[in-house]
């Protein structure tokens, strides 16, 4: 009777513990949101089960534990998830915050598309968030942590980290469109990064639901003419090939002079809604200053092949680039980074800021190899990020290949080993040899490290304000000014031509 | 005493009816409010309690896990028919009757799984459901004339099983279990018509590029025809890959079946019975695992070929680990088939003579299988990725090359087929007097075929994909078939005359290799709801892939960790319904044979 008994409970308790363990139960009997120990008390029973039973409940909990092993298998392993999460409910606690903001953080507020956590991550269009719950109090004088946090939020345009451009939407604007209680689980996700959550409600600093509904207009800061500065958008510099504004035609099929191509580029029809002054200018004098995400020239080698396009997406993995074909049909192609050709880096100065940069160089003594993301490079030393640790490596202890062409158009490549004047010795093939300038029809090139690099250039014209006189300049940037998205007459009756 | 019993399990009944009957009266009033509500122009409706996705996802997935029951069944019965008619044995009749019986309880269930799931769509999907009708309308009607005419085959094929017993007969009742299998197939085809839609619209272009010719215009408007929105991109890879895992999901669950049986079976005739099914199933279920993963390859070349984005998903991001997962799956089913092969030898009296080779062998699956795991890309943080010196190890990466994948394969499927030779040559010798000559040239086969895999493989590593693909690939996958149909050619000949030194005593397995056909189905299962959840997380959110956009609550691809938890409860209603569905035919078999005697039933353990 005892033993039957126990065999009861052990049935009862794997039932029990097996279906407590896929509804993701707090474990027992310590509350915690570690899944293991309902795992273990499914384990231990289903185990149990099997010792103490004969036939049917045997196989019933050897049936489970296969079920379960499968689904507990794939639930230890690491991946992503495009989650959102429901906070409707939402407990005010700091753990229920930091939770729900950190899976906004990463899914619908996108934020960590240009912002990452990882000071060691190559760099993001925003500024690093590692322990921003503390730095944050350090940005501006007499500016709290949350502060500073609330106004980067609401408006983020009032502080600029120096370096970095006024790119950042206001995220509780369509299309990300937080409301204030998922921005304040955001803050507090941020705040819990070095800092303490602090959930004392606040008063946003705008007022989202008068916010949408009022038009936002620009201050007349300049002299310039909006009529014709849609001339020049038009038909002067021709911006509207690339660009598209509510309510102006875009031509189809249109070609520009100088062999510029048509390529998409960022609707400006709320331009000035999302942007300041300063980055439109900046965007037409300087293109390559800020890029649009989705909107970036790349080219990259591939399997020998080269690749230009457009680049959609990239992460830590792949990129996808937008390219053209002969005929003109567009597709997007997914590369690994693992399958970018490595290349041979002859300049390295300037590569800093420019995209992802991974290098390899050969010491000089030892012959082993660094390799790691480009942290820093100036004239005399690379600094690499070599597992945790950044490792400066002076440019004089590194390996240099040279590449030289004979008349002959032999191509020889190999490591320096000595130049002067009239000759130049290489180690080609474990062999020295050494080759008479003389007989050099191109070359020497020289190079130090091989890597591998996405830089990402504005598929506009570099250079744009050179075609534009100062007055067509001054025009075009009243019209951009004027771009706010709603209420000019022209712009809404276009609308409707587009509606219809 | 038999009264007495009989009246207690009456109250037992009487009170688990009360307790459903309470249960279902919850249920309808907790969801009334829900239903309730006037929802009749919008996009989505919410499902209670559990959200739409989720409803939609366990009523489909049950229901594709009992079509394939229904499908799979059958092939294996008509098989069975088939084979019972050449050889005049009636034991392979009686097997085939048995489980056609059992289908026709899974019938109504799938009938029922597809009823609710039809339901829950229109109920929670409406939007969605108006335009795959205005594309699949025609197919839809022609989706029910099928299902007539397979319900109509399997009543006839089943009730008149006793009375087509003839020659003549027998042969006409063959050719309703045919017509059986192919109504199954062609309703089989049409619905994944639909679903393979929904992942890639859009047909193949003309040679060489293949290159997808999506079937809308920019505003998502149909611009294609009713037969290329049928044979779109991925239609013909998932039928194929369906139609050979449905053999094996039918050879597995009879396995299963027959493994209960077995350790329920009271006297060594029922154990014989049921051993030998066990058998017959599991060589069912391996006759089409071994093609399986070369029908998954196709299947994946084309995803990959109708969008590079997704199929990296598939392969080397999003879904990477699942992939894993589904090679430990895979690992569990080539080892536990090869295990229970090896557990049959035991009982056949000069099987012995082969354990030798089994470490060697078991040693190759493992190793290839831990290749098989090894998975290409991993979502690493730039620390990671660093420490490792790039995103790829330098030595084990190489093996989450599918070059390294395919050839592990055909190693995995050869060794399989080698444990399968050395199961039908126990307990034979050969008499023709070239024997030994003959197992030299197996032997020589066999060797000669992996050095080329391996060095095909090799090769792989070095030249261009499509190349690979196209081209070194396939060359594998035909030296791994013509190795079998050869190796197994010489095989017929050499045994066709052999001695027997003993039979094959049925019913002489241990318990513990019932128990690996049972993990075999549950393995199967579980894979299948996991595929599942790939074929249709691979769309993100997508409700048709790059035209219908996904804006439900539910529009982000849940982790694999949630979708396995769906599964698991999936897999166990299946089973729990499977289950049930056994116990009819019990039942119903029992109520034939009487009630049983009063000793019988009072010295029943309690266990």
């Amino acid at each position: 009777m005892q033993r039957k008994l126990i065999r009861i409970i052990c049935l009862i308790l794997m039932i029990v513990s097996f279906i407590a363990y896929i509804a993701k139960a707090p474990a027992f009997p310590i509350a915690s949101e570690n899944l293991l120990p309902w795992s273990a008390w499914f384990f231990i029973f289903a185990l149990a089960n099997i010792i103490l039973w004969q036939s049917v409940v045997k196989l019933l909990s050897f049936s489970l534990m296969v079920i379960w092993f499968y689904a507990f298998a794939a639930s230890i392993i690491p991946e992503t998830s495009t989650a959102t999460v429901d906070i409707g409910n939402l407990e005010r606690t700091p753990e229920a915050f930091i939770d729900a903001g950190q899976i906004i953080f990463n899914g619908k507020g996108k934020c960590n598309t240009c912002h990452t956590l990882d000071t060691s991550a190559p760099p993001g269009r925003c500024p690093d968030l590692t322990d921003v719950g503390t730095r944050a109090a350090t940005r501006q004088p007499g500016v709290t942590a949350k502060e500073y946090l609330i106004e980067s939020a609401y408006e983020p345009h009032k502080f600029l980290v120096p370096g970095y451009g006024n790119i950042m939407p206001p995220v509780w604007k369509p299309p990300i469109s937080l409301s204030e209680l998922e921005i304040e689980t955001v803050i507090a996700f941020l705040q819990s990064q070095g800092g303490e959550v602090d959930l004392t409600p606040f008063e946003p600093p705008i007022d989202i639901g008068s916010a949408e509904a009022s038009v936002e207009v620009l201050p007349p800061l300049l002299t310039g003419d909006v009529e014709r500065g849609q001339r020049v958008f038009v038909e002067g510099a021709k911006c509207i090939a690339c660009h598209a504004v509510a309510g102006i035609e875009q031509p189809a099929g249109q070609t520009l002079d100088d062999g510029v191509e048509v390529v998409a580029a960022p609707d400006l029809t709320e331009i000035a809604a999302l942007n300041s002054l300063r980055y439109i200018e900046e965007s037409i004098l300087v293109p390559n200053a800020q890029i649009v995400s989705g909107y970036g020239s790349v080219t990259v080698k591939t399997g020998g092949a080269t690749i230009q396009g457009t680049l959609v997406t990239q992460d830590n993995e792949k990129i996808v680039v937008r390219v053209k074909d002969a005929a003109g049909n567009e597709e997007e192609r997914t590369i690994l980074l693992s399958e970018l050709d490595p290349e041979p880096i002859e300049e390295l100065a300037d590569l800093k800021g420019k995209g992802y940069f991974w290098i390899q160089v050969t010491l000089a003594d030892t012959g082993a190899t660094v390799s790691g993301d480009l942290v820093e490079e100036n004239d005399e030393n690379i600094t690499l990020q070599v597992g945790e640790e950044p490792q400066t490596v002076s440019k004089s202890d590194v390996k240099v290949q040279a590449t030289l062409i004979d008349f002959d158009e032999n191509v020889i490549v190999g490591e320096l080993v000595s130049e002067n004047e009239d000759e130049i010795t290489l180690i080609v093939d474990g062999e020295e040899q050494t080759t008479d300038k003389f007989d050099i029809d191109e070359g020497p090139t020289y190079s130090r490290a091989f890597g591998k690099r996405l830089a990402v250039t504005s598929p506009m014209p570099n250079n744009f304000p050179l075609l534009l006189s100062v007055s067509d300049m001054s025009n075009l940037l009243a019209f951009l000014a004027s771009l706010t998205g709603a209420t000019d007459a022209t712009v809404a009756e276009g609308t409707e031509e587009t509606a219809e | 005493m038999y009264l007495t019993k009989h009246s207690s399990m009456n109250q037992s009944k009487n009170r688990l009816y009360l307790f459903l009957g309470l249960l279902a009266i919850y249920l309808l009033l907790t969801v009334a409010t829900v239903f309730a509500q006037d929802v009749t122009d919008t996009e989505y409706r919410p499902f209670p309690k559990i959200g739409s996705r989720s409803a939609a996802w366990i009523a489909a997935q049950l229901h594709l896990l009992f079509g394939s029951f229904i499908l799979g069944v059958p092939m294996f019965a008509v098989v069975i028919e088939f084979v019972g008619m050449k050889t005049k044995d009636k034991r392979y009749d009686k097997m085939a009757q048995e489980f056609i019986k059992l289908c026709m309880g899974a019938f109504s269930t799938t009938a029922l799984m597809g009823g609710v799931l039809v339901f829950i769509l229109i109920w929670c999907y409406p939007k969605v459901m108006n335009k795959m009708t205005g594309i699949f309308g025609p197919t839809m009607i022609f989706y029910v004339f099928l299902f007539f005419g397979e319900t109509f085959t399997l009543y006839l094929y089943s009730y008149g099983w006793d009375r087509m017993q003839g020659r003549v007969s027998k042969l006409w009742h063959l050719f309703l279990g045919v017509l059986l299998n192919i109504f199954g197939t062609a309703i089989m085809f049409v619905s994944n018509a639909w679903l393979t839609y929904q992942t890639s619209p859009a047909i193949m272009g003309p040679k060489p590029e293949h290159k997808a010719i999506p079937l809308h215009d920019e505003s998502g408007q149909f611009i294609g025809t009713l037969w290329q929105a049928v044979n779109n991109y991925t239609w013909m890879p998932v039928n194929i890959h369906r139609l050979i895992g449905n053999v094996a999901f039918g050879g597995a669950i009879v396995g299963a079946y027959a493994a209960f049986r077995f350790l329920a079976a009271k006297t060594q005739e029922d154990k014989a019975h049921y051993d030998w099914m066990g058998y017959t199933g599991n060589f069912i279920a391996l006759c089409g695992l071994i093609p399986l993963p070369f029908a998954g390859y196709w299947l994946g070349r084309e995803i990959y070929m109708f969008n590079q984005t997704m199929g990296i998903n598939m392969m080397g991001s999003l879904f990477s680990w699942l992939f894993i997962i589904q090679a430990v799956m895979i690992g569990v089913l080539f080892i536990g088939a090869n295990y229970y092969l090896w557990s049959g030898m035991t009982r056949i009296a000069g099987g012995e003579i082969y354990t030798r080779f089994r470490p060697y062998m078991i040693a190759i699956i493992v190793l290839s299988i831990a290749i098989w795991m090894t998975p290409r890309t991993l979502i690493l943080s730039p620390k990671e990725i660093a420490a490792m010196g790039g995103p790829n190890h330098p030595l084990v990466g190489l093996f989450g090359l599918m070059t390294a994948k395919n050839t592990v394969v055909n190693i995995i499927i050869l060794t399989t087929f080698l444990s399968f030779l050395f199961y039908r040559r126990s307990g034979k010798t050969p008499t023709v007097g070239w024997g030994k000559a003959g197992n030299i040239i197996i032997a020589a086969i066999f060797g000669s075929a992996v050095a080329a895999i391996v060095t095909i493989g090799i090769v792989g590593f070095k030249v261009a994909t499509g190349f690979r693909v196209n081209v070194l690939t396939p060359v594998q996958v035909l030296i791994a078939l013509a190795v079998m149909i050869l190796v197994a050619a010489i095989d017929l000949v050499m045994y066709r005359k052999a001695m027997r030194s003993s039979e094959i005593n049925w019913g002489q397995m241990t318990d513990r290799s019932q128990y690996v056909l049972i993990l075999l189905a549950i393995t199967f299962t579980s894979l299948m709801g996991l595929m599942g959840y790939a074929r249709s997380g691979l769309r993100e959110a997508w409700h048709i892939f790059g035209v219908m956009p996904d804006t439900s609550p539910d529009a982000y691809t849940p982790l694999l960790a949630d979708a396995v938890n769906v599964i698991a409860i999936i897999i166990v209603i299946f089973f729990a319904l499977v289950g049930f569905i056994f116990w009819l035919g019990l039942w119903g078999d029992k109520k034939k044979e009487g009630p049983p005697p009063v000793e019988a039933e009072a010295s029943t353990g309690d266990d």
